[in-house]
């Protein structure tokens, strides 16, 4: 899933042409709505009503499944739509469990089929796209709609990467024109709660796939009847249903027809050292949602994040800003809230399931491949010596807290096939050894090429700009010729990546499921623009590794195999990578959760509570 | 020596009357001269311009992009201001942005105060005829769009281009030096001088450009010193919202960055970009305002 290294502004960019009607359009929108609905000074301002008021840095640019493609989308997603399954909320490590299915799946020998049933009596929301506007209810056949969109280019998918060339018969679908009339071999509604999915080789992650926002159910009716407005009327079975969205905030309301299934929390892995100082065990045996009303702010900056958390009455969720950290912790080793904090929020801290990175564009014959082999061999050398030239260790003092993780390769701390013994090599910042490397290719200042650094526009992204040219200036890289490229937002800049159209792609990736396989992939051949090998690497050592670890179970010979590849991307040089973020995650007293923006993303909104302070909750509770 | 220089100094006036005659700038200049405040913020936009004029060349301000320090550095002989979340020098990043403040300033005031000279005149000399209608409507079509999301819009439709925001503030500053240089235009038409030339078969453009247009001189000056403030200050503002200088560091990024230093106790970078824009905007005020009151004509020849 990707995400933005950093903070990225939100705003509203056109082509060129068009810009001024969009902008003007835009302010007119916004001057004439803010996001909220008639209710709002009711809802609140209602002692009894329950509001929860989270925050993220950045905002989706659709709410359509098949567009899941940022954290920030599939994070809301989730909360307006089904998926078959879903993540245990409390368990650590990730654990997965069913959702809109019955169970987990039910698996072939040959490890080929699955079947899954769905829970009977789910419906959509009320929607005018359905007859009479009452939703109906959620069947098998929804499912295979929903997973043949994404082989649908009229849909503008973004997640067919999941399951190309697995899924059988998807593939030939889609090339005989995308026509849902016609069955796709693999994908079939046995019956009305019964799906069968036929692979065309093993695939031990489907089942985490299954719990992405890309696999989400939707009704044809209401992708028929709005068409590309679908991406922002979202018809879904979800927890909630949304009211509003815009650029600024996401507004939910409960969905009042969502199924009752109280929770159990020792189901759900609570663990009562870690976890009682939540107040989780209060949700024990109570169905979910919780909240009659849930709003997320869309705040890039961090600073205005922070102001609007410790405001005490608007948001209620926020991250610790890199500049309030000596403000606000006593320590950061292990991290520590001062007392006045302390006294006032909750926190959470761990590293995150994911990590930033930043890859070349191996498409771009100025630093990747060439048809001049001479040429090739010259442009992996600059590659290497711009990583030397990358000081990780003044990244993460400068923008991470200096508490950040730096790692070599691909394979973050938060997947059991990290290697910890690793060469630190590819990470250590060495300006002298980089200018070896570029006078060993022969690379002068008046031949090295330019680099174009595309970022989305925000001032911290701009210091990250300036960061990489000033260490790119030891090294003897011309700042010349380090062009910045900004994009509005980050949807913009992630067009870009997946039209390959930049040659330098810094970006972060949190997992979407605790595997190695979705870091990996992320450097598969088969995969290249617009998938999500935006590196567009293309080794046939590593892709046949791919392919071989793609179809085993967890076992030592599976890490192995995924070391390997590691170190294959480590010795060509394709990524400067990476480190793992430390999440510190505060919210207030009041609010009864545990929040996690990772893998368990989205899922925890509904199990959200306020303490509304009346002993008659209490009562309820007991 | 000294009775010398007291000689001098109370035969200044006198000596300044025959140097620079009777005519308005001479008289402009001696009244401008006799303005301290004038004199003061001269000598001030001098200095910034010295500064300017020193980036420009390469003397000073080379090492604004390098990171040559820890993260917030505290001030020291090293680091006179000391350094931003990255390292880079804050002095040299505030001197650098001096150039940036003056390119931006005079290529808008120049450009913005010419395309507004020329269309003004055009308009005043043709008054009530087409082309006076037409550069009234596109003057009041442009005046009805709020201005900063009508500079946003082009800065966003020229993304990418270094000079959206300089095209952005051109097409929109011109229009209150064109307003007044239509009226005028209007008045000196009718003027003796004027018929004079139009008895003698002079063409009309020659009378615009040639005969008309220099009198207006004293509202151009004035109208670019204007220009060349409020061009600096939007540039600030352009900046801080994200859709202003594309490359290089003006004193409005400096203060975007401060934007979450300041949470953090750290206050450099916004003093350090506030005070110097101040200075130099406070600065030209005062030199237009001072230039304002020489060149009025109303005054200048009492």
């Amino acid at each position: 899933m990707q995400a933005p290294a950093q903070q990225c502004t939100v705003a509203i960019r056109g082509r060129p042409g068009r810009s001024f009607v969009v902008i003007a359009l835009a302010v007119a929108c916004l001057v004439g709505c803010d996001g909220r609905d008639s209710s709002t000074p009711e809802a609140t301002t209602a002692s009894d009503i329950k509001v929860f008021r989270y925050s993220m840095g950045g905002a989706p640019t659709s709410l359509d499944p098949v567009q899941t493609r940022s954290v920030y989308a599939n994070f809301v997603v989730v909360n307006a739509f089904d998926t078959l399954y879903s993540y245990k909320y409390l368990a650590r490590p990730y654990r997965l469990k069913p959702n809109l299915a019955t169970e987990l799946p039910e698996i072939s020998e040959d490890k080929l089929t699955y079947t899954i049933r769905l829970k009977p009596g789910v419906h959509f929301i009320d929607d005018p796209a359905f007859p009479d506007g009452i939703g109906r209810e959620v069947t098998a056949a929804d499912f295979v709609y929903s997973i043949k969109r994404h082989f649908d280019p009229a849909m503008r998918p973004q997640g067919a990467w999941l399951w190309q060339g697995r899924i059988a018969g998807l593939n030939e679908w889609k090339a005989a024109g995308s026509d849902y009339a016609e069955a796709a071999e693999g994908l079939q509604a046995l019956d009305r709660y019964t799906v069968q999915i036929r692979l065309t080789r093993p695939y031990p992650q489907l089942v985490y796939t299954l719990a992405m926002g890309y696999s989400a159910l939707v009704p044809r009716e209401a992708v028929e009847s709005y068409g590309r407005e679908f991406a922002i009327r979202p018809v879904g079975s979800g927890p909630f249903k949304i009211l509003s969205f815009n650029t600024a905030k996401v507004v939910f309301a409960r969905n009042p027809r969502f199924r009752s299934e109280p929770v159990d929390i020792w189901y759900e892995g609570y663990d009562p050292p870690t976890q009682s100082f939540t107040g989780v065990e209060r949700i024990d045996g109570r169905a979910p949602p919780f909240l009659d009303r849930l709003e997320i702010d869309f705040i890039p900056e961090g600073s205005a994040r922070w102001s609007s958390f410790t405001k005490g009455d608007e948001i209620q969720y926020a991250g610790l800003p890199d500049e309030q950290v000596d403000l606000v912790l006593e320590s950061k080793d292990p991290v520590t809230l001062k007392d006045e904090y302390a006294r006032k929020y909750h926190m959470r801290t761990g590293l995150e399931a994911g990590f930033v990175f930043t890859s070349f564009n191996m498409m771009f014959e100025e630093f990747g491949y060439n048809p001049d082999s001479r040429r090739e061999r010259r442009n992996r050398l600059l590659r290497c010596a711009v990583r030397k030239g990358f000081d990780w260790s003044q990244r993460n003092e400068s923008f991470y807290m200096g508490i950040a993780r730096v790692f070599p390769g691909v394979i973050p701390p938060a997947v059991p096939e990290f290697n910890a013994d690793m060469s630190d090599d590819s990470i250590r910042y060495d300006p002298e050894g980089a200018r070896q490397l570029l006078a060993e290719g022969g690379w002068t200042p008046e031949n090295l090429p330019v680099l174009i650094y595309g970022t989305v526009s925000s001032v911290k992204s701009r210091l990250f700009y300036e960061q990489f040219r000033a260490w790119m200036k030891i090294i003897g890289y011309p700042p010349e010729k380090i062009v910045l490229k900004r994009y509005a937002t980050f949807g913009d800049i992630t067009r870009a990546w997946s039209r390959s159209e930049l040659p330098f792609n810094g970006k972060g990736w949190l997992l979407d499921f605790p595997d190695a396989e979705n870091t990996l992939q992320l450097f598969y051949g088969p995969n290249g623009s617009p998938g999500s090998n935006d590196a567009n690497y293309s080794n046939p050592e590593y892709d046949a590794l791919y392919e071989r670890a793609s179809v085993m179970l967890p076992s030592p010979e599976r890490t192995a195999i995924y070391r390997r590849m590691n170190q294959i991307l480590i010795d060509d040089c394709i990524t400067i990578s990476g480190m793992s973020r430390v999440q510190i995650m505060l919210w207030h007293k009041n609010i009864i959760a545990m929040p996690d923006s990772s893998i368990v993303g989205g899922f925890f909104l509904r199990y959200v509570d306020v303490d509304t302070g009346d002993p008659g909750q209490a009562e309820t509770l007991e | 020596m000294s009775n010398g220089v007291a000689d001098l100094t109370a035969n200044g006036s006198e000596l300044d009357s025959s140097v620079f005659g009777d005519s308005l700038w001479g008289k402009a200049f001696l009244k401008f001269r006799r303005d301290r405040a004038g004199m003061w913020s001269l000598a001030v936009v001098t200095a910034y311009a010295l500064i300017a004029l020193g980036v420009w060349t390469g003397v000073w301000g080379t090492s604004w992009a390098d990171v040559s320090g820890a993260k917030w550095a505290p001030i020291s002989a090293e680091h006179w201001l000391g350094t931003n979340i990255i390292g880079q020098d804050i002095f040299e990043r505030a001197v650098f942005s001096t150039k940036t403040a003056f390119e931006v300033g005079l290529v808008v005031a120049v450009l913005a105060t010419v395309l507004g000279a020329v269309l003004g005149a055009m308009a005043g000399f043709f008054s009530g005829s087409w082309i006076d209608e037409i550069i009234i409507w596109l003057m009041g079509v442009l005046d009805s769009i709020p201005f900063y999301l009508l500079v946003a819009a082009i800065a966003f439709s020229l993304e990418g281009n270094p000079y959206a925001m300089h095209i952005a503030m051109i097409s929109t500053f011109w229009i209150g030096t064109s307003r007044l240089v239509r009226g005028e235009v209007i008045k000196l038409k009718s003027l003796d001088f004027v018929e004079a030339a139009r008895a003698t078969g002079v063409n009309q453009l020659t009378i615009i450009f040639r005969h008309i247009l220099p009198n207006t001189f004293h509202i151009l000056l004035v109208q670019a010193t204007i220009t060349f403030v409020a061009a600096i200050k939007s540039e600030v503002i352009l900046s801080f919202l994200g859709i202003g200088v594309q490359d290089g560091i003006s004193w409005g990024l400096m203060i975007a960055e401060s934007t979450f230093e300041v949470l953090a106790g750290f206050f450099n970078n916004f003093l350090a970009a506030s005070v110097l824009m101040f200075g130099l905007v406070m600065a030209f005020n005062m030199f237009s305002d001072a230039l304002q009151d020489a060149l009025d004509p109303r005054t200048v020849s009492g």
